[in-house]
Formats: structure tokens, sequence, C-alpha cells
């Protein structure tokens, strides 16, 4: 076994007087896909936006690669390879699909110290990630508003490839889609891993997580309660970790 | 657009017997130089999802600086300098309150315009600014192989703003920005920076416009520029620029100056009072927004939008 590409340990993060999230390890490996699971409540998108950068723990430390690392922005986290693709996709509708991709990190070259884009190159990389991730979108000069959920979806992959994530973080991509196009993000999600990058999978529907995810972590009111192979476990099990009528869950919420 | 121009010289053709000539083509593009470049810099504060509504009169202070330069060194060249870098400046002071100050660029702009408005009162004393010597208007009215200096220099302000526009990243952030700035945020773009530079942009082409200004009139009176931003606002959504920012046609602006300016000057030759040029442009903003209000709420909009 590989080291794992992200440690956290001992992870809380406190509201005030409110508990969000307590004592949270967790390794996160490359080439792997993670699946959150959880009520709602139960402290999942808390963890993966202080792993994002847009949170700061109140307590313990995430460590990447052996060296421990904190995020005081989401820039901070996407300069230590971390991409989160969120669920209202921070896409510009009224750009093209290549513009996206680049967005903020455009290709340029200056000249007379003006910095000109360098579309073409822009054009044929965004092509070549397309064609890989096999997204089925011909033209990347079309705007994003034009798009299905589906394709803005691997627009937002391509862009977090782009970047050279090391980690991709997605919040809930299938909950606003159609099933033809869940299946597609599905396998764009299992293609992020056959390509190194470590994958977290926020979802509520558990035969989708079973589908994709290497691994299942099911957190419950703010804790971590259960990790499991999702090939070691199955549908019934997983819901009785997240409505806590697991005997797991019983036993260590009596100790608590 | 140019269909649009085109219909409104042909009926004011024959509407008037004074509208047709080349005399009166002078005069309309003639009138079209300083609402040109304000133009500009209101096509790209609307494609960011800001405005300017005080960019009239923030013209008429840079008028008034260029005229003081004007008539007490004498110097042309002083004060063409002197024109963009005080509209650069009261950029910097607009970018300042609506960017740093996080105020909504239209009740920011709205406060400095009266602001401005007491200042140039004051400035000016309650007479007008007059009798400027020509030294500038030598220099500006001239001709360049036939072509006037005040052609050149939209020709180079516009052509600067489109390459900026869609040749450089300050573009596509500019035009993310427009489109939801939260999102531009969260890819990464400096939000701050770029909203600071436009307003700063858009400072610099109404102080070239001041100085083109001077140079024609060579007065600067009280009312000066105080219906320019109107003017600007109804070019420039006239030419095809969403209001609600994120798309926006700069060729689109140029028309639609030079429509706004077709449609004063013809009215008034046949006969309507100048009185009602206002009018005229608060028809036209409401027009447009009104067709555009409407066609989104065609049912093929809807259709697209939901395919979308």
């Amino acid at each position: 076994m590989t080291a794992p590409f992200l440690v956290a340990r001992n992870i809380a993060k406190r509201f005030g007087a409110l508990t969000a999230l307590a004592n949270v390890d967790l390794e996160i490996r490359s080439g792997e896909v993670l699946a959150l699971l959880g009520d709602n409540g139960a402290g999942k998108s808390t963890f993966i936006k202080i792993l994002a950068g847009a949170h700061r723990p109140s307590d313990g430390e995430i460590v990447i690669e052996g060296s421990p690392v904190a995020f005081s922005s989401p820039k901070d986290a996407a300069a230590s390879g971390i991409a989160t693709i969120f669920q209202e996709l921070a896409l510009s509708e009224n750009l093209s699909i290549a513009e996206n991709v680049f967005l903020g990190r455009e290709l340029k070259r200056s000249i007379l110290g003006v910095p000109f884009l360098k579309r073409k190159e822009m054009r044929q990389r965004v092509d070549g990630l397309l064609q890989e991730l096999d997204a089925h979108i011909s033209d990347p000069e079309a705007p994003v508003g034009s798009l299905s959920g589906g394709q803005r979806q691997a627009v937002a992959i391509c862009r977090a490839l782009n970047l050279n994530a090391r980690l991709v973080i997605m919040d809930e991509p299938t909950a606003a889609l159609a099933v033809a196009e869940s299946r597609k993000v599905l396998a764009l999600t299992r293609r992020l891993a056959a390509r190194g990058c470590a994958v977290v999978l926020i979802s509520h529907n558990i035969s989708e997580v079973f589908e994709v995810a290497d691994r299942i972590v099911v957190f419950r009111r703010g804790r971590k309660v259960a990790e499991r192979l999702a090939a070691e476990t199955n549908h019934e099990e997983v819901v009785s970790l997240i409505t806590g009528a697991h005997p797991d869950v019983r036993a260590l919420e009596k100790t608590n | 657009m140019l269909v649009a121009c085109l219909l409104a010289i042909v009926i004011f053709s024959v509407a008037s017997p004074h509208y047709a000539t080349s005399g009166n083509a002078v005069t309309v593009l003639r009138n079209s130089v300083e609402l040109l470049l304000i133009g500009l810099g209101m096509t790209l504060l609307l494609a960011m999802g800001g405005i300017d509504v005080s960019i009239g009169i923030v013209m008429g202070l840079v008028a008034i600086a260029v005229g003081r330069i004007v008539s007490a060194d004498g110097s042309p060249f002083l004060a063409i300098i002197s024109g963009p870098l005080v509209g650069a400046l009261l950029g910097c002071v607009t970018a300042a309150v609506i960017v740093l100050g996080r105020v909504p660029a239209i009740v920011g702009t709205l406060g400095l315009l009266g602001v401005y408005r007491t200042a140039i009162f004051v400035l000016l004393g309650g007479q007008w600014l007059s009798g400027l010597p020509s030294s500038l208007t030598d220099l500006l009215s001239t001709t360049v192989i036939g072509i006037p200096v005040a052609a050149f220099a939209i020709a180079i302000a516009y052509l600067a703003v489109w390459l900026a526009l869609r040749r450089t990243p300050y573009g596509l952030h500019l035009l993310a920005i427009g489109n939801s700035e939260e999102k531009a945020r969260l890819s990464g773009i400096p939000v701050v920076k770029i909203r600071f530079a436009t307003f700063v942009i858009s400072g610099v082409l109404t102080g070239i416009a001041a100085t083109f200004y001077v140079a024609t009139y060579r007065n600067v009176e009280m009312t000066i520029g105080s219906t320019l931003a109107l003017d600007a606002i109804a070019a420039v959504i006239l030419g095809g620029t969403s209001i609600l920012g994120g798309r926006c046609s700069l060729i689109g602006t140029v028309f639609g100056v030079l429509l706004l300016r077709i449609l004063q000057n013809g009215l008034l030759l046949i006969g309507v009072p100048s009185l009602w040029q206002p009018v005229v442009t608060g028809v036209l903003i409401l027009g447009v927004l009104g067709f555009e209000a409407a066609s989104n709420r065609l049912p093929l909009a809807r259709f697209r939008r939901a395919r979308a």
C-alpha cells in the first residue's frame, strides 16, 4: 500500500458553541475514490470545506505527502493540488469551455509588456483533455451556458485536471442530473482515479457510491462513525451506519 | 444596428431639407466624439456588471482642469496629457468608493454625481469658463492625411479596448465578473484588481473625451456633461451590451452612439425642441430593456434556457 496523499488527523470544527465536526481522522489515497456519506448536517460539507481551504479547522492537522499544511484560503488549497468541484459549479456561463478551463490561469504571451491570450494553445489543450475524459463535447468554443449539467461537470473536471489537481473533491456531482448524465459523470470519476488522482465524492445516492467508490466513510453528527472498503460492505449496512441503527454506531455513541 | 442607423438617416432626410447635407453629417460625427470615448468605457463597466452615472460630470471636472491648464500655461501638450491623467485620477476616486468601499456602483456613483456637480459649481464660481486660447484647438482639430485627429484617437482607443477585451486575460476576467462576481472569485480571478482597473480605464477614456471637448468648444459651461451618462448608457445597451453584465459588444456601442446622435440631431432639425432630447434617450433605454425583458419571457427563450 502506498503512502496516502493526504492525512487528516483529529480534525474538529466549532462554530461558537456548536460543534460541527470532532475528532475526524481520515486518509485519502491517490488513485482511489473515497465516498463520504452521511445525513444532512452530519459534517461532510464542513469537512470538505476544511480540505478545500474554505474553513479553518478549530483543531487537528492536515498533512499532505508527509508535510503539514495550513490553508487560509481556497487558493492555498489549490496550490497544494486540491481542487473542489462545488455543487453549484463555479463556471462562467457566458464564457467558452476553453476559457472556463483556463479562467484565472490563462496561457499568455507578452507582447510589449501586454499579456495576450494564447487562444489556440488553450483550445488544443482543452480538446485533448476533453478527449481523454471521453466527455463527448465536440466544440471547446461553445459557451458553457449551452451545455447540459453533465457536460458542465466534465468542464469542471477538466478545469481541475488542468490545474494539476492531485485531489479532486466532488460535492454531489450527480444531484441535479438525469440518469444517463449521472452515468457519464460517474464514469468520469473513475477515469480521474485511474489517472492517479485522489477523488473524494460526496453523495446521497448509496447505489451510486457502490458503483464508483473504493472506500466508504460515514459521518454522523459531526463524527466519522465508520470506514469500510466498498467491496466488504453492502447497501443495508451502510444505511444502518448512516441512520445510527448499526450496533457499532450505537456503541460509539454510548461512549461519547 | 447599421440598418437602424441608415433607416433613421433616410427618414430624417425625407423629413428635413437640411438633414442630408455634408455639413450636418460632420456635425453629427463631431457631436459623437465624446460619447464614443465615454461609451467604450461604459461598455466595459456594464459588461462587468458595473455602471457609472457620474461619468458625464466627471468629464466636466476634467474639462475644467484641462481648460485651466490651457489658459494658464498655454502649452497644449501639457493639456493633452493632463486630460487622461486627471481622468485616471478621478477614475481612481470612483474605484476607491465603489470597489474598495464595497458600495453598489449605481448608488455610489449617484453619490459622486451629487458631490461632483457641486464641485463644478464651486470651481466655476457660477460662471462659464470661456474664451480659452485656441492652442489646444489648433492642435486637435487638425487633420492628418485628411482625417481628423479625433478620428485617430477614437480608432486607437477602440482598438486598445477591443484588444484588452477580446485578446487578454483582463477581458475574460471582466466578463466572468459580469456573469457572477462570486464565481469569478472562486475561479481565482483578482476581482478587486480587475474592477478597480476598469473604473480607471473608464476615467482615462473620459479624460480624453474632456480634452476633445475643450478643444472643440473652447468653453466649459455649468451644465457640462449632465446628459452624457444617460446618453452613454442608452447607446451601450442599444448596441447589445447587457445591462446585467457578462455580455457586451464594442462595435454595437459605436453604432449605438451614432444612432442616438443621429436621432437627436434629426429630431432637432425637424423642429423638436432640444429639451426633449433626454426624453428620446429615456424612451430608448426603456424600450431596449423592455424588449430584452419581453424576449426573455418568450416561450422560445425559456426553451433555450431550459436546454442550457
